[in-house]
């Protein structure tokens, strides 16, 4: 092996790990499932995991800093909210509510950065009070839960691109022969690909992006370096606040209504970091990736979903009791993340696990 | 949306019936229903659905939201313990049961899973009260019948099982009434604000004790439905207001029970949740003054849920909201090891069985099952 492939892949163990894991699991699952592979189930999957893959990788961004982002749950509600109120209507009116919820999410990362920056707050506290206040908006936004968001929106994005064309009224409503290859390609699958092609990439090649693995990893170097290291932070949190205004809006589609829920917001807080951990992400900043935490969001689904189809018959049985259910997505957790971090236990300079 | 969109939105439907993905859906038929004892309508305006009849046995899923109280867990027994009963352990050849947290899109996708892997029936508490359209379209797409209990949903289009809140207030205010008169002091412990079970039973609760010919001086403190929040709110109302006639207790009974104890103040009634702490205080003390009313929202509702389910794939025609009987049980009919249980815990729900349903799972027969997963 040579001395570069050798040093990518102790880079990108972490990845690996995740993937290998989520492969795993979500193996499990589809040969347990009497209809597993078939596209039905991947657009369910790849629906009900979406949300929590954006909140994952928004919650990435200020991992990379070295910071973290208690917002990310809260502001996602809020945006839930925003949306609920603002999704209705013809085209135009939709057009400018998409806009209108992502501006407002990453307003929202904007002021957590400004605070972190400027205010010179610790991530944790600053973003901590503004979760508070996010959850207040959407609250006020939001009493009781509700709303109406635009069916035919919601049925383009959450289903497959045959239900796309069909709302659309193109290639012939979906019936197109040639079409049909892609008809069954669930539509959140393409989302989060074009996430990643159109905002992550081009974002980590910029200055700033790079600047925001400079900033975790060493930020004394980092300014040393003559790389403005308030300007990575405060554009780690907007991205951050970007990511999650786009885990909201996919919420509002997918529920059609907003609620204000707070638990369910600590509850995507709370997995999201852990998203990120499994997905590879150095806690203390410097290194790993959004698509580490994808796959890492993945792991945490496929979890889950393995107790849906486990055959309580069966040896496996034992874990699909309803009550030890989140003891054992603990304790995979638990095993997920020390597989990560057990390299860190034998070296004896961190240097070393960059090859 | 524009004529446009609305067009090609029909078209689009269309396409969709052409493909062969026709919408199925329950029939909507005139009363009444099977077995009107148990599945009583919530009111005479109340719709009945018919589902096509399918042969059994049948695969029944129960997907709760989150697990964490002893209500649930009693509830996720409730439901284990009921499909193995003799009369209904031949209806269903398959029961899962998945907890999925507190998370919409998570409870969305377990409810869906179930559609796709071919269950009959889903129970489920929802995590929200809107937002569900999704799976209930799904739902009616694959003729599976999906019944929310419980934390019911603002919808019309599913059958759904759950208590009168506003009646079970009602209930309270009266035994109040007969029990302290028509005037006095009364002290009224809320649940969870802003949640609508609170709102539904304050209210009802009102109607009653705030009707002409009544004319009660009423304190309000809020107990969360807990024990300790409800002790500690009690006990500050006893400081500040000094004596009460009567006390309405929405849920944390127990605590409030002990707080009247520990000031001295003199045992006075008391209608207040189903918890058996609360039974075994009334059995001991209710010589000395104790008098109590213990209604409850019964963690044996998912069994009617289930029995539900299973007459709708039957194809009998059911009501699309169904009514529970309220079980309540004052200090006259309290019997030990029948209606409560003064070895168990405290917080143990009393009222599990619903017996105009055949549902008599007691709460000795729900501790057995949790001893069985214990091993």
């Amino acid at each position: 092996m040579t001395r570069g492939l050798r040093a990518a892949l102790s880079r990108n163990l972490g990845l690996l790990l995740a993937v290998g894991l989520f492969a795993a699991l979500y193996g499990l699952y589809s040969a347990q499932h009497p209809r597993g592979g078939s596209a039905a189930l991947l657009v369910q999957n790849s629906n009900e995991s979406f949300a929590l893959i954006l909140a994952a990788m928004a919650q990435t961004v200020p991992v990379l800093t070295g910071g973290l982002d208690l917002s990310v749950g809260p502001l996602m509600t809020l945006v839930n909210c925003l949306a609920s109120r603002v999704l209705s209507g013809g085209p135009v009116e939709l057009a400018f509510g998409i806009l209108a919820c992502l501006a407002a999410g990453t307003l929202g990362g904007l002021v957590n950065g400004c605070l972190v920056v400027y205010g010179r707050m610790q991530p944790i506290i600053a973003t901590l009070a503004t979760g508070a206040v996010y959850i207040g908006i959407a609250l006020f936004l939001r009493p009781t839960p509700g709303g109406a968001v635009n069916a035919d929106l919601s049925a383009m994005l959450t289903y497959d691109l045959a239900e796309t064309a069909a709302v659309l009224g193109v290639f012939d409503g979906g019936q197109a022969a040639w079409f049909q290859p892609f008809a069954p390609i669930p539509v959140p699958l393409l989302l989060v690909l074009a996430v990643l092609l159109f905002v992550w990439v081009p974002f980590r090649g910029t200055e700033m992006g790079r600047g925001c693995y400079a900033v975790g990893s060493s930020e004394g170097s980092a300014y040393l370096s003559g790389i403005d290291v308030d300007r990575s932070r405060l554009a780690a949190y907007t991205l951050a606040g970007l990511f999650a205004a786009m885990a909201g809006l996919y919420l509002a589609l997918q529920t059609g209504t907003g609620n204000a829920d707070a638990p369910q917001a600590g509850a995507y807080t709370l997995n999201s970091i852990a998203a990120v951990v499994i997905g590879g992400t150095s806690l203390f900043g410097g290194s790993g990736g959004v698509v580490g935490s994808l796959f890492g969001a993945l792991v945490l689904r496929s979890i889950s979903f393995n107790f849906r189809v486990f055959d309580e018959a069966s040896w496996l049985g034992a874990l699909a009791d309803p009550l030890l259910q989140p003891l054992f997505e603990g304790m995979v957790l638990l095993i997920a993340v020390s597989l990560g971090a057990a390299r860190a236990l034998r070296i004896r300079n961190r240097l070393q696990l960059f090859g | 949306m524009s004529i446009r969109c609305f067009a090609r939105a029909a078209l689009a439907a269309t396409a969709l019936l052409a493909a062969g993905a026709a919408l199925a859906a329950p029939k909507v038929v005139a009363g009444p229903g099977a077995d009107p004892q148990c599945f009583k309508p919530w009111e005479a305006s109340t719709t009945h659905l018919q589902w096509p009849a399918k042969t059994g046995p049948y695969r029944v899923a129960l997907v709760n939201g989150f697990v964490g109280n002893t209500w649930r867990i009693q509830m996720i027994q409730t439901a284990k313990a009921y499909v193995e009963k003799p009369d209904i352990k031949p209806l269903i050849k398959d029961f899962k049961v998945v907890s999925t947290g507190t998370d919409a899109a998570a409870q969305l996708g377990a409810i869906e899973d179930f559609i796709n892997q071919g269950f009959d029936a889903i129970v489920t508490i929802a995590v929200s009260p809107t937002g569900f359209d999704r799976v209930i379209r799904a739902a009616n797409r694959a003729n599976v019948v999906l019944v929310p209990f419980d934390n019911v949903l603002d919808t019309k289009e599913v059958m759904q099982v759950n208590e009168d809140q506003l009646e079970m207030g009602r209930m309270h205010g009266r035994w109040l009434v007969e029990n302290v008169g028509k005037s006095g002091a009364l002290l009224e412990v809320r649940g969870i604000a802003g949640n609508s079970v609170d709102r539904d039973r304050h209210i009802g609760f009102r109607e009653v004790v705030e009707a002409p010919g009544t004319s009660f001086k009423i304190v309000e403190v809020v107990g969360n439905w807990d024990d300790g929040a409800a002790q500690k709110a009690v006990a500050d109302a006893l400081a500040v207001h000094g004596k009460f006639d009567g006390l309405y207790v929405q849920g944390g009974t127990t605590g409030a029970v002990r707080a009247l104890m520990d000031a001295g103040h003199p045992l006075v009634p008391v209608s207040g949740e189903a918890e058996n702490g609360f039974r075994k205080l009334i059995a001991e003390h209710k010589d000395k003054g104790l008098k109590g009313l213990s209604v409850g929202q019964s963690p044996g509702m998912v069994a009617v849920a289930i029995k539900a389910a299973l007459s709708a794939l039957q194809g009998h025609p059911m009501p699309q909201l169904i009514s529970m009987p309220i079980p309540s049980e004052s200090y006259k009919t309290l019997e030990a090891g029948k209606n409560f249980w003064p070895e168990l815990t405290d917080n143990f729900f009393t009222a599990n069985a619903f017996p105009a349903c055949g549902v008599d799972i007691s709460g000795i027969e729900i501790m057995a099952q949790t001893k069985e997963d214990r091993k």
